[in-house]
C-alpha cells in the first residue's frame, strides 16, 4: 500500500511540473494557434539562463526569476513578430517546418556556445526531501507543483475577469468573430506569446534544481506539452494542470508496475484512445476547439 | 559549421606537426590516424587523438620509428558513414600503409571493414565492442580492453570484493541492472547478467529505461522493490546523474556501480557533491592511480598539459597513448614494414606483462588480433575525487563502503 501512495505522490510531483512546461503552450496554441515546435527549446533556454545567472553572478535559481522571466517575455513577443507573424497566414507544413527548424537552431547555437556538457546547479535544496508517514516528496519538485497550482489559478482568474484575459478567450473561441467585435488580433497574439513564453520559463527555472541542463534537454518536452495541452482541452487552463497531473500519475505507475521502458508508450496510447472518443480533450470548451491548429 | 570545426581542427593538427615536427631527413612514415573531430563525439574523439598524438611527438623527439619520422594522416569519422569514406580516402589518395582510430564502436566497425578489404592493418585503440575483433579479418588488432571484459572486471570485483566485505558468498549476492536501453546499455548489461550468472550471482532485476527522460523514479521504485545488494548502471551522462540524484532523494539503500560513460566524467561529480562518494565505476585507466603499476603515466600527464595547455578531459588520450606506443614499438619489430603477415608474426611474439605500460595494461594479442592482458579497472568517487580501487596493483586507495 505504502508503495502506491508513494508512486502516487512522485506521480502527482512529476505531473505539476508537466503540467508547468504546457500551461504556456495552451495559451501560445490555443490564442495563436500555432504548432510551436520550438516549445522545449524556450524550457532549454531559461535553463540556460538560470544556469548562467547562478555560474556567473551566483544567484539562486529561485530568485532568478525576476530576471529570465521579463527576457522570455521579450523573446517571446520578439518571436511572434520575427517568426510566427509573417508565416501565421500560410499553410500548416510552413508553420511545422519553420517551428521546427528554429528548435534545431537554437540546440546548434546552445551546442556552440555552450558546449554539450551536462551543467547542473549545486543549491542546499537540490537533493532534500520531507518524509510523511515514510512516504518520500522532493522538496524541488514540490516547489514546481505548487507555482504550477499558483500559475493556473492566477491566469485563471486574469482570462476569466480581466478585459484583456477575455479577449485573449475570445480569440480562442474564434478569432474571426474576436476581429470582428473589434479585437485587435495581431497585438493580443503578440501579448500571448510574450505571456505563454513566461510560463514556460518559470517551468523552465523551477526544473534546474534537479534537472541537468544540455543542448538537447527541451526536445522531450515539446511533445509532452503538446499532449497535456490537447488532452486538457485548448483554452482550459485547469484542463491542462489535471492533465498534467494525469499523465504524470499515469507515467509513474506505467513505469514503475509495467516497465520504465514503456511508460511514454502507455500514455500515448491512452491519449489516443482520448482523442478518439472526446477529440476536444477532457475538458475542451466543446465545438470550435478541438482543431490542433492544423489550418 | 561541422565542415569549418572540422578544416579548423586539421588545420592546427598540420600546423602541431609542422612546427614539432622537422628533425628529420626525407624519410617519413605515414600512418592513417582516424577519429571523428567534428559532430557530436568531438569531444572525446578529439581527446582520443591527442593521447596519439602525444605518443608521435614522444616517438619523433626519440629517434621516430626504425629511423624514419612518424607523420599522421588525418581522417574525420564525424559519421559512420564519414568513418567508411575517410578509411577509403586515407587508403587510396594518401596511401597509407595503416590506420590507426577510431574511440567509436560503430565507427570502427566500418572502416576497419574497408581497411580489411584492402589488406591494410588497422589498430583499433579505443572502441570497445566485442564484434570489433570477433569478425574474423587477420588485419585488425585492437589494444584496448573488450565490453565483455567490462563485464569480467565488474564481476570478479563484486565476487572477489564487494561480496567478502557484506560477509556473503559470490552466490549470495543479488544484482540489478539498470541500463539505458539503446544497444550500448543493452548489450553491456546482457553480457554482465550471463557474467555475473556464471559467477553464481543472482539477478534480481533488469530495469531499461531511456535515455533522455527527465524521470527515473519508477525505476528506483522498482530497484526497491528488487532489494538488491548492489545496482550495476550502465548509462550516459545525463541519466547517470538522474538516477543517483533520484536514488539519494527516494532512499535506495543499494550502491550503484557504473560501467565507463557517464559516471566518469566530472560533471557527475559536480551535479552531486558529496553524494558522488562511493560510487563505483568500471573504465579505462583514470589518472588517480597507483604510479608503480603505470610507468609512464606522469610523463604523459605533463608533456599533454605543454602540448594542449589543459589538463586531460578523460581518459581515453591515455588509452590512445598506450596503444598508440604498442603499434609504435610492433612496426619497429618489422623494420618499418606494415606487410600485415610480418605485422601479424611480430604481434603475436608480443608479451608484455600487466603493470609495465601508461595504462597498467599487459600486452598479449590472440588469434583475433584482440590484446587480452588488457582490462579495465575499477574506480571509485572518493572526496570528489575519481580514484582507482581495484585489482590492489592499481590501486590509489582501498575501496570502502559509503554509509
Amino acid at each position: 500500500m505504502e508503495l502506491y501512495i508513494q508512486v502516487l505522490v512522485s506521480g502527482l510531483l512529476l505531473g505539476g511540473v508537466y503540467a508547468l512546461i504546457s500551461i504556456g503552450l495552451n495559451l501560445i496554441f490555443g490564442v495563436v494557434r500555432i504548432i510551436n515546435f520550438a516549445h522545449g527549446e524556450m524550457v532549454m533556454l531559461s535553463m540556460y539562463l538560470t544556469f548562467w545567472l547562478h555560474h556567473l553572478y551566483n544567484m539562486d535559481p529561485y530568485l532568478s526569476v525576476i530576471i529570465v522571466l521579463p527576457v522570455m517575455f521579450a523573446f517571446g513577443v520578439g518571436f511572434q513578430r520575427l517568426v510566427v507573424q509573417p508565416i501565421l497566414s500560410t499553410s500548416a507544413t510552413m508553420k511545422i517546418f519553420t517551428t521546427v527548424g528554429i528548435s534545431l537552431l537554437l540546440q546548434n547555437l546552445a551546442l556552440i556556445f555552450w558546449k554539450g556538457d551536462f551543467r547542473t546547479v549545486q543549491t542546499s535544496y537540490s537533493m532534500s526531501s520531507l518524509e510523511v508517514m515514510n512516504i518520500i516528496i522532493s522538496v524541488p519538485r514540490l516547489v514546481a507543483f505548487c507555482a504550477a497550482l499558483l500559475s493556473i489559478i492566477i491566469l485563471f482568474h486574469f482570462l476569466k475577469y480581466t478585459y484583456l484575459g477575455k479577449a485573449l478567450r475570445a480569440i480562442v473561441e474564434d478569432h474571426s468573430v474576436a476581429r470582428l467585435m473589434g479585437v485587435a488580433v495581431e497585438k493580443h497574439y503578440l501579448f500571448a506569446f510574450g505571456l505563454g513564453t513566461m510560463f514556460t520559463a518559470l517551468g523552465g527555472v523551477l526544473l534546474v534544481p534537479f534537472s541537468s541542463v544540455y543542448p538537447t534537454v527541451g526536445v522531450p518536452f515539446t511533445l509532452l506539452a503538446f499532449v497535456v495541452v490537447v488532452l486538457g482541452g485548448l483554452g482550459s487552463m485547469s484542463g491542462t494542470f489535471l492533465a498534467g497531473l494525469f499523465i504524470g500519475v499515469v507515467e509513474s505507475f506505467g513505469g514503475t508496475f509495467v516497465s520504465p521502458g514503456l511508460k511514454e508508450a502507455i500514455y500515448f496510447a491512452i491519449f489516443i484512445l482520448v482523442l478518439l472518443v472526446r477529440p476536444q480533450g477532457l475538458f475542451g470548451k466543446g465545438r470550435g476547439t478541438e482543431e490542433v491548429g492544423l489550418k | 559549421m561541422k565542415r569549418i570545426v572540422g578544416l579548423l581542427v586539421v588545420s592546427h593538427m598540420f600546423l602541431v606537426t609542422v612546427f614539432l615536427g622537422g628533425a628529420f631527413g626525407a624519410e617519413t612514415l605515414e600512418i592513417g590516424a582516424l577519429y571523428p573531430i567534428s559532430g557530436g563525439l568531438a569531444l572525446l574523439g578529439e581527446e582520443s587523438w591527442r593521447g596519439a598524438e602525444i605518443a608521435r611527438l614522444q616517438r619523433n623527439k626519440a629517434g621516430g620509428i626504425a629511423g624514419m619520422e612518424v607523420v599522421f594522416a588525418q581522417g574525420d569519422a564525424s559519421t559512420v558513414s564519414a568513418a567508411r569514406s575517410e578509411a577509403e580516402r586515407l587508403i587510396e589518395q594518401k596511401k597509407v600503409p595503416a590506420i590507426i582510430g577510431t574511440y567509436s564502436s560503430s565507427r570502427c566497425m566500418a572502416a576497419s571493414e574497408v581497411a580489411a578489404r584492402k589488406g591494410i592493418p588497422y589498430f583499433e585503440l579505443g572502441a570497445i565492442a566485442n564484434a570489433i575483433t570477433d569478425r574474423g579479418y587477420d588485419t585488425i588488432w585492437r589494444t584496448n580492453p573488450t565490453a565483455a571484459d567490462f563485464s569480467k572486471a565488474q564481476v570478479d570485483f563484486i565476487s572477489q570484493w564487494y561480496a567478502p566485505k557484506l560477509g556473503k558468498k559470490p552466490s549470495e549476492i543479488r544484482v540489478s541492472i539498470a541500463h539505458e536501453d539503446s544497444d550500448y546499455g543493452t548489450s553491456v548489461a546482457d553480457s554482465f547478467s550471463e557474467l555475473a550468472e556464471e559467477a553464481g550471482m543472482k539477478i534480481a532485476s533488469i530495469e531499461p529505461y531511456a535515455a533522455n527522460t527527465n524521470d527515473l523514479s519508477s525505476v528506483i521504485f522498482r530497484l526497491r522493490k528488487a532489494d538488491p545488494d548492489l545496482v550495476v548502471a550502465v548509462s550516459y551522462a545525463n541519466d547517470a546523474i538522474l538516477l543517483a540524484r533520484q536514488a539519494y532523494e527516494l532512499k535506495l539503500k543499494a550502491p550503484i556501480m557504473g560501467t565507463g560513460g557517464g559516471h566518469s566524467l566530472q560533471s557527475f561529480a559536480e551535479a552531486l557533491g558529496e553524494e558522488a562518494d562511493g560510487v563505483f565505476n568500471v573504465d579505462f585507466t583514470q589518472y588517480a592511480i597507483n604510479l608503480d603499476f603505470t610507468p609512464g603515466l606522469n610523463a604523459f600527464y605533463a608533456l599533454y598539459k605543454k602540448t594542449f595547455n589543459e589538463e586531460p578531459r578523460s581518459g581515453h588520450s591515455l588509452a590512445n597513448y598506450m596503444g598508440a606506443n604498442v603499434v609504435f614499438d610492433l612496426i619497429e619489430k618489422t623494420g618499418g614494414s606494415l606487410d600485415p603477415e610480418t605485422i601479424r608474426k611480430a604481434a603475436m611474439k608480443l608479451d608484455i606483462s600487466p603493470g609495465s605500460t601508461a595504462t597498467g595494461w599487459g600486452v598479449k594479442f590472440n588469434e583475433n588480433g584482440q590484446n587480452t592482458a588488457a582490462a579495465p579497472l575499477v574506480t571509485q568517487w572518493q572526496d570528489g575525487m575519481l580514484v582507482t580501487v581495484w585489482p590492489k596493483a592499481a590501486a590509489l586507495r582501498a575501496p570502502i563502503i559509503q554509509e
